[in-house]
């Protein structure tokens, strides 16, 4: 989908590059010519027969070996606080994981000192780093990606490897480029869970605890007590300390719809405010404003959410198998195949993150 | 996604025994776990590792419990099989010695060192990029098969695409204006 954003473009390739399709490109064809010969050829060894796991199995098994095993837990835990016992006494060990500190300007701190004075910086589990309206930093990680760190910042890095990177964002922006696979990079902020799902974004808090994201490329989930909005590129989606993520819009969107979005995502506080801003936002929105219209479906009340609903249906057709009756209801299938149709990104990969991990997402609402 | 679900039949019934369907896995995947042992080890271990990246997945499928997910823990597999290949042999950064580089299968090129050439500056890339620049230009997978197989999104795809051959660019210009100035008289 083509989001108009400028960033956007320059990251784009050429079709040849992306599937093979459109005009071949010369330079990618030498290269395939080229590489080509290493390519994987060999056909699949025998592989010896797999053992079927038949369901239930297992506690037979498990039921005869329950002593044994027992015995074996208690051993490994005695050995285990032994040794902890034993290290813990002696100097704090060095975390060799983490992210790599570089410099970017000034004097960023790491814990207690400066950046620049350690060999080999690494921010690890427990620590902060923090810049001051004169420094800057970067940091990297070879398997989840680069984050720039602007001035006046303050992060802590909470968690770091069993598939999942989480980042504490105090106060301050970061620029984070990530690699990793989706849902595998989390930044806490104080108004909302940042989940990033394959992308390149920008993330301000300010002293309030208030926050904004703008995605560059891929898209971003932002969660907090169970309110979530995805926010694709080219889009940017504000939070607020108690109350969480609001209502994503494109940035290209009308100030009109945008300055609505602001008041009913935050300050409205009677239904009349409320339903004054939801018909400015329906009577300024475009096609691709359906990303602020799907949002808005379960944050509105019932007599809005139809208009609403009248709205996305003419803007963005619903697909099969979605009905009024359905989404009015907030079914949650129904809304999951309707956002798929909008075509910014499957939110299986969504879905898939918040099984992974419930517990940043209890009693989820949109 | 119907390949995922496709995946997700394929990986149940080979957890049930079922020696065909673990064949139609490594058909698919094979390339993708190909790949990304060539960003990490020397090309004439590749092969081998391969096999072994499968039978390591064999002996461990029981235990995967998403089945979609199967692609991204191969690849976990296969990372973390390379991985122990230099803690068993040599340090990791031989990878980018000019003696590692020109490996055996390399120095039987036609046009001698070029190719050995060109796959050291991919496998000289960031991590992040090389994988995907390797899966992409060696083994010939297109961007969307990219993603599906590894997990990553199209966007983060299309992201180390852009990157990678951006960075490949000028790690191999150096090198056509060092030739070009060979050949000249």
């Amino acid at each position: 989908m083509d989001t108009g954003n400028p960033q956007e473009k320059r990251e784009n390739i050429s079709d040849y590059l992306w599937d093979g399709s459109g005009e071949p490109d010369p330079e990618v064809q030498g290269l395939e010519a080229l590489l080509g010969r290493f390519q994987h050829t060999r056909p699949a060894h025998i592989f010896p027969a797999i053992a079927p796991q038949p369901r239930g199995a297992w506690i037979p098994w498990r039921i005869r070996w329950v002593p044994m095993l027992m015995t074996t837990a208690a051993a490994v835990i005695i050995v285990a606080v032994t040794t902890f016992s034993l290290r813990s006494n002696k100097s704090t060990p060095v975390n060799l994981a983490g992210w790599g500190v570089s410099v970017v300007e000034g004097m960023p701190q790491l814990d207690l000192g400066t950046v620049s004075s350690q060999k080999s910086p690494r921010l690890v589990v427990g620590q902060a780093l923090q810049t001051d309206q004169a420094s800057r930093a970067s940091l990297r990680a070879a398997d989840v990606g680069q984050i720039d760190v602007e001035a006046n910042t303050r992060l802590r890095l909470l968690t770091m490897g069993a598939g999942l990177q989480r980042i504490a964002l105090d106060r301050g922006t970061i620029h984070a480029r990530i690699w990793a696979p989706p849902g595998q990079f989390v930044v806490d902020t104080p108004s909302a869970l940042t989940v990033d799902l394959g992308c390149i974004y920008t993330l301000h808090v300010d002293d309030s605890g208030a926050g904004l994201v703008r995605t560059s490329m891929g898209w971003v989930g932002f969660t907090l007590n169970g309110h979530e909005s995805f926010i694709p590129a080219g889009a940017a989606c504000a939070t607020r300390p108690k109350i969480g993520p609001g209502t994503p819009y494109f940035e290209d969107a009308s100030p009109k719809l945008q300055m609505a979005l602001a008041r009913l995502d935050f300050e409205d506080r009677t239904p009349q405010q409320r339903a004054t801003d939801v018909t400015i936002i329906l009577g300024e929105s475009r096609k691709r404003d359906a990303l602020s219209l799907w949002h808005l479906l379960a944050r509105v009340d019932a007599a809005d959410r139809l208009k609403v609903y009248d709205r996305l249906q003419k803007i963005a057709p619903s697909p099969a198998g979605v009905n009024r009756e359905g989404i009015l209801r907030l079914d949650q299938p129904m809304l999951d195949r309707w956002w798929n149709e909008l075509g910014f990104d499957d939110i299986s990969t969504w879905r898939r993150w918040e099984h992974s991990w419930p517990e940043a997402t209890p009693g989820r609402t949109r | 996604m119907p390949e995922i679900s496709e995946d997700a039949s394929l990986v149940g019934a080979a957890q049930r025994g079922d020696r065909a369907a673990f064949g139609a896995l490594y058909q698919r995947y094979a390339r993708m776990v190909h790949g990304v042992l060539l960003a990490r080890v020397p090309v004439g271990d590749v092969d081998d590792l391969v096999h072994d990246v499968f039978l390591i997945a064999l002996k461990r499928l029981s235990a995967l419990h998403e089945a979609r997910s199967f692609g991204p823990w191969l690849a976990a597999i296969a990372r973390n099989l390379a991985s122990d290949y230099y803690r068993r042999s040599v340090p990791e950064d031989q990878l980018s010695d000019d003696e590692s580089a020109v490996d055996a299968a390399s120095r039987q090129s036609s046009a001698p060192n070029t190719s050995a050439e060109v796959l050291e500056a991919v496998r000289g890339l960031p991590e992040a990029y090389r994988e995907t620049m390797i899966l992409r230009l060696v083994e010939g997978m297109t961007g969307p098969e990219i993603a599906a197989r590894t997990g990553l999104t199209h966007g983060s795809v299309r992201v180390n695409l852009y990157r990678g051959m951006q960075q490949l660019r000028a790690r191999l210009s150096p090198m056509s204006n060092r030739t070009a100035e060979q050949e000249t008289p």
